[in-house]
């Protein structure tokens, strides 16, 4: 895409153009490209263009010590990190038949659950900002600066919090953590109902979102859609209830579906989400204080750690959708293969292209925050 | 997956020749099968069992061997059960067939595997170049591709020693580890 490799041509006179939508666009999530071609305002042509975030990670991994790895892992989703790491653990703790500890699982949950928070929450910052709405991105971003700070304190870092090690989590709860994490969620909750009056309630964003970016349940099944993009064509699916992992299925939470499919269908997913996370994080707050145990299981010396030959495929349903690792070892100290599934490797591509067709060139920013596309996960 | 449904599993896998099924866990099924049967497995598992959705294709190099091996990850939304069928394919000359005519998302995987691993797919609908698109060099997931090795080839290092860390060095702060002791993966080779 560098403009010396490109030269102008001259066409013969039409009504038709082509644009490049990113990789610095306002409209496009991450850096990312579309090349797009129109007639007038109408999208003919699609065509998705990556790479601009690719860093290697798959090769990097394969020249690291496992568990260097983890502190690679969180970087391949930069809004969402934390099924990352849990994904890479359970892939390398079921290479080594490490069983996690109760407690290290639960703490693992609320992880994962006030990752998810943080997650919906930008992206609806994001995707109001596609509809003109830029005080409901930057109430996005504050509210989830005070997840951060959690983060910040159970873990120590605030985005990479590189929490997870294979075998169970890094540190115990700090004093007096539980009960500022109920804080928290309270405030997250209370503040919802300002989210639904500026944003979700909003004419401006239904009548906009409504109608745009429709796909039917058939066509999502095709396209290999999951996650909340697959909520919200009706089909209620999620990995956490029909493949579980950690302690998922001891915990009480719906899966909310929509029907219509469309970008409105599948930010109300998202905003039911929210809740349902906020409604598990409350369960983890009562649950914890009774499980009682280490967090984490012994492992070898980590920097001379041998993981048995092997391979398996995990699963995680992150804020975006199925997110998988398959990772093979040959018995030596480094990954042998670490292949990443990231969910946006369908809906930032091939869905993409296919439902920016037909629409007009301002419904294409809206379609990719709609779908919560992450390119970095594309790109690793 | 119910103790039923796994049975008609593999009475139904029984109908593809030199299979190999081994249940890794109640919901992981691995499957070997020679390069040639997979299309028909593929086709029978979508068909017939419902495994409709293609979660990934893989590729993993086996260089001593000489071989790919390309694992397919299938999901049926039915009885919540994930087969991975594995095949291997000679490394030279790397050719293999598509299967977007059964799922459409193996268009991505293996667009990114034939730019990763340098594996032609006949058949699939495109084979650009996507992440490395100013890229001429070998394909680098590849694992003769070292990349530190071209990094040094190709590549010049550059000396780091802003001001402001010479100043927080004279005042007795900031640790510089000598770049051969930096990395101790490194240092075991």
């Amino acid at each position: 895409m560098r403009p010396e490799n490109y030269e102008a041509q001259r066409q013969p006179p039409s009504n038709e153009y082509e644009l490049n939508f990113g990789p610095n666009h306002p409209g496009i999530e991450g850096n990312y490209a579309l090349k797009v071609k129109l007639h007038g305002d109408i999208v003919l042509e699609a065509k998705a263009d990556g790479g601009y975030l690719h860093r290697g990670f798959e090769k990097l991994m394969e020249q690291r010590l496992w568990i260097q790895n983890i502190a690679l892992v969180p970087r391949i989703c930069v809004p969402d990190p934390s099924p990352m790491e849990l994904c890479y653990s359970m892939a390398v703790e079921e290479l080594c038949g490490l069983k996690v500890p109760q407690r290290a699982q639960w703490l693992r949950v609320m992880q994962l659950e006030l990752s998810r928070i943080a997650a919906h929450l930008f992206t609806f910052g994001g995707h109001a900002a596609t509809t003109g709405m830029y005080s409901t991105m930057y109430w996005g971003v504050a509210d989830r600066d005070l997840l951060l700070d959690l983060f910040e304190e159970f873990t120590g870092g605030r985005v990479y919090s590189i929490y997870n090690i294979p075998g169970g989590v890094r540190r115990e709860l700090p004093e007096g953590f539980l009960q500022r994490l109920t804080e928290t969620l309270d405030y997250i909750e209370s503040r919802l109902p300002d989210y639904d009056n500026l944003f979700f309630k909003n004419q401006v964003f239904v009548k906009r979102a409504k109608g745009t970016g429709v796909m039917s349940r058939e066509q999502a099944l095709e396209w290999g859609v999951t996650g909340p993009n697959l909520r919200a064509t009706g089909l209620a699916f999620d990995v956490r209830r029909d493949d579980p992992y950690l302690v998922y299925d001891q915990l009480a939470f719906d899966i909310p579906v929509e029907e219509s499919g469309d970008a409105w269908a599948r930010t109300l997913v998202r905003r039911k989400e929210l809740m349902e996370s906020i409604r598990i994080l409350r369960q983890v707050v009562e649950i914890l204080p009774d499980i009682h145990g280490p967090i984490r299981a012994p492992i070898p010396n980590p920097l001379a750690w041998n993981v048995p030959a092997g391979e398996t495929y995990t699963r995680v349903e992150s804020s975006k959708g199925e997110l998988c690792y398959y990772v093979v070892s040959n018995g030596g100290p480094k990954p042998y293969r670490v292949h990443v599934r990231g969910p946006s490797s369908m809906h930032a591509v091939q869905v993409l292209e296919k439902m920016s067709v037909g629409s007009r060139i301002e419904d294409i920013a809206q379609t990719m925050f709609s779908l919560d596309a992450c390119p970095p996960e594309v790109d690793r | 997956m119910s103790q039923q449904v796994a049975h008609w599993l593999d009475n139904l896998l029984k109908e593809i020749e030199g299979i190999e099924v081994r249940r890794k866990s109640s919901r992981r099924v691995r499957v070997d099968v020679p390069a040639d049967a997979l299309p028909a497995l593929l086709e029978l598992l979508q068909g017939r069992a419902g495994y409709i959705h293609l979660s990934a294709i893989s590729c993993v190099d086996w260089i001593d061997d000489g071989e790919f091996e390309l694992v397919y990850h299938v999901w049926s939304y039915e009885s919540h059960s994930l087969v991975s069928a594995h095949i291997r394919i000679a490394r030279e000359p790397g050719v293999y067939l598509s299967v977007y005519d059964l799922y459409q998302p193996a268009a991505f995987f293996e667009r990114d595997i034939h730019e990763m691993y340098g594996i032609h797919f006949e058949g699939s609908p495109n084979m650009e170049k996507f992440i490395l698109t100013e890229w001429d060099g070998p394909p680098p997931m590849r694992k003769e591709f070292d990349s530190e090795a071209y990094i040094n080839e190709h590549l010049s290092w550059q000396e780091y020693n802003p001001e402001w860390l010479q100043e927080l060095v004279a005042e007795g702060g900031g640790v510089i580890i000598p770049p051969e002791e930096q990395r101790f993966s490194q240092k075991k080779k």
